[in-house]
């Protein structure tokens, strides 16, 4: 026992010198990063944050919802502002994506505007939609209350068609394949917000939008459709229209589902799309019909492959 | 009697033994540490002593676990001074050999290290793993050339302030936490937007920049002279070099989220290498 007690302290002195070495060798200072130049130390903090990376909505207009936080830049992400709204409050309703991305068309975001629509729970046990918006790049907020009560939403789509006039089309209380749609516009650049009437239907809205302060259009039907279910309005939503689309017999069974108008030239241009399931030349290609009595009634003009610039 | 005694040294004995066993393979895995993930103790200093604690232990341990001759003790006595010796010239001249800023804030729950190649002047701002060690984080953009000085501005902000070569004066900020929940990074700027008041000086923060009133002067910078340490402070520059510090205190809220204004307070502290003091300020009113 005596000669293990000692062979273990001989083997640990031998260790601490060898230690003690290799120590001395190895104690001057790793150097940790590359030294940074006096101009970067801007650069310098700690922790350092996560680098944030914009998501273009039109370079160099992006924002970000890195570290579940919404921050719009104006150049590129080289400086940041900080929405004041909670990230979570962007997503509420029938929502399943990743949350990586703001839901398309919930928000606007240009040189003039930036615009989120969202909700909250309101003291009556629904949510409230609300808008919060900047019209100084951020440097200021406003608060706007679009409806006070709501059921938690589906579809949301939120537009300004000018400076003053915009638009909010939002749905919930889906139960299979039917729901309830409304719409509210602006005409004081978002402060308040009027309900507008809706037209007689309570099928899933697919999309819906204004091209003026006067004319708008919903479209529905998601779930197998078999006609295009368009719905026009020419005096800003008190009075709503089936519109009439006349889709040559060749083309019924392919173009069901319509996209919202849009303004071309002198007249009003609308692209409708296959289901679904569409298999026309690969279900990609959309008809593309015209109307000259602002989206009365719709006449096809030719066929548009997605991939080519439309005309 | 005189077996209790003798069983007592043994248990001693063994107790010690094992110590050193354990210190001695402590330092083996810290070798391992060190090779695999560059981390040291927080003080290299650290090595020495635990080297020492092993000599100690060992020493004590064959003198009460052995029968010894007279001839024996001295050997081992030798042995064993001439290793602390040498352990302990190391130590001191290790100290010479790098300068290392150790400060415990005031709750002792943080600690800044800095440590300062004597060699090259290269200081580099530490982050501290598992009590013992820690890892290197960045670089300090300046090197040390003269004095410095540390000051717990909360407990969880250290600021270091300290002179270039060229006799050029620089602030680091350690920060160790979070304001409003810390679930976001956040701009000190932004979230202290207002007029605040203290004693001796005035800050306002609005969209066109921070500027200060102290004894009768005032100054102002832009966003282009704010240098942001972590989420809680902020360190305000002229021609490169630190003039004051703004700091978020413990008891700071933003209430971002909605239209109350801050409440809490934020600590101004200014770049010298006198003594002084920092100045607690408080939300009086709003700005643009």
């Amino acid at each position: 026992m005596k000669k293990i007690i000692i062979g273990i302290a001989c083997i640990m002195s031998i260790g601490l010198l060898a230690g003690t070495i290799y120590f001395e060798q190895s104690a001057k200072l790793p150097p940790p990063a590359v030294q940074p130049s006096v101009n970067e130390q801007n650069l310098q903090s700690s922790p350092q944050p996560e680098e944030l990376q914009p998501i273009y909505e039109e370079d160099p207009l992006g924002y970000s919802l890195q570290n579940d936080q919404l921050q719009i830049t104006y150049d590129r992400g080289s400086s940041w502002t900080e929405v004041p709204l909670e990230k979570e409050k962007l997503f509420q309703g029938e929502y399943r994506g990743s949350e990586q991305e703001l839901i398309p068309n919930s928000y606007t975001l240009n040189e003039d505007r930036a615009a989120f629509l969202y909700t909250e729970d309101n003291d009556k046990n629904s949510k409230r939609v609300e808008l919060l918006y900047s019209l100084d790049q951020g440097d200021t907020w406003k608060e706007a209350v679009v409806q006070e009560e709501y059921a938690p939403l589906r579809f949301r789509k939120l537009d300004f068609t000018s400076d003053s006039f915009g638009y909010v089309i939002i749905s919930s209380d889906r139960t299979m394949s039917q729901e309830w749609t409304t719409v509210y516009t602006t005409s004081d650049g978002g402060d308040n917000w009027s309900q507008t009437n809706r037209p007689d239907t309570t099928r899933l809205i697919f999309d819906g939008g204004f091209v003026n302060e006067n004319v708008g259009f919903l479209s529905y039907g998601t779930i197998s459709p078999t006609e295009p279910d368009l719905y026009v309005t020419q005096d800003g939503g008190d009075s709503w229209k089936k519109s009439e689309v006349l889709v040559p017999e060749e083309y019924k069974k392919h173009f069901v589902m319509a996209e919202v108008p849009f303004k071309e030239d002198d007249h009003l241009a609308i692209l409708i799309k296959q289901g679904p399931s569409g298999d026309y030349q690969g279900g990609h290609v959309k008809g593309k019909f015209i109307s000259h009595d602002q989206g009365r009634t719709w006449e096809f003009s030719k066929e548009v492959d997605p991939n080519e610039t439309i005309e | 009697m005189k077996r209790s005694n003798r069983s007592g040294k043994k248990i001693f004995g063994w107790l010690f033994f094992l110590a050193a066993i354990g210190l001695f393979s402590g330092q083996g895995i810290y070798f391992v540490l060190e090779n695999k993930y560059t981390v040291e103790y927080f003080d290299n200093r650290l090595f020495y002593v635990i080297n020492l604690f092993i000599i100690v232990f060992m020493m004590l341990s064959l003198f009460l676990l052995l029968t010894l001759e007279k001839k024996g003790k001295i050997l081992i006595s030798n042995i064993a001074a001439a290793l602390i010796l040498l352990q302990a010239g190391l130590m001191v001249n290790h100290s010479y050999e790098t300068k290392q800023v150790i400060s415990f804030s005031p709750e002792l729950d943080h600690l800044l290290v800095i440590k300062e190649d004597s060699d090259t002047g290269q200081a580099a701002y530490y982050r501290t793993r598992y009590g013992l060690l820690a890892l290197p984080k960045e670089d300090l953009p300046y090197q040390i050339g003269g004095d410095y000085k540390v000051k717990w501005l909360e407990n969880d902000i250290a600021a270091v302030t300290y002179e270039a070569d060229e006799q050029t004066l620089h602030q680091y900020i350690g920060t160790y936490g979070a304001r409003d929940g810390g679930t976001s990074y956040s701009y000190v700027a932004s979230m202290s937007r207002g007029q605040w008041k203290g004693k001796t000086a005035e800050v306002t923060n609005s969209s066109e920049g921070i500027t200060i009133q102290y004894k009768g002067e005032t100054e102002h910078y832009t966003q282009e002279n704010m240098v942001q340490f972590g989420t809680l402070a902020l360190v305000l520059t002229e021609n490169n070099e630190a003039k004051w510090t703004i700091a978020l205190n413990e008891n700071f809220k933003s209430n971002s989220n909605s239209p109350e204004p801050p409440t809490g307070e934020i600590t101004l502290y200014k770049a010298t290498m006198e003594q002084n003091n920092p100045i607690s300020l408080e939300y009086s009113s709003a700005t643009d």
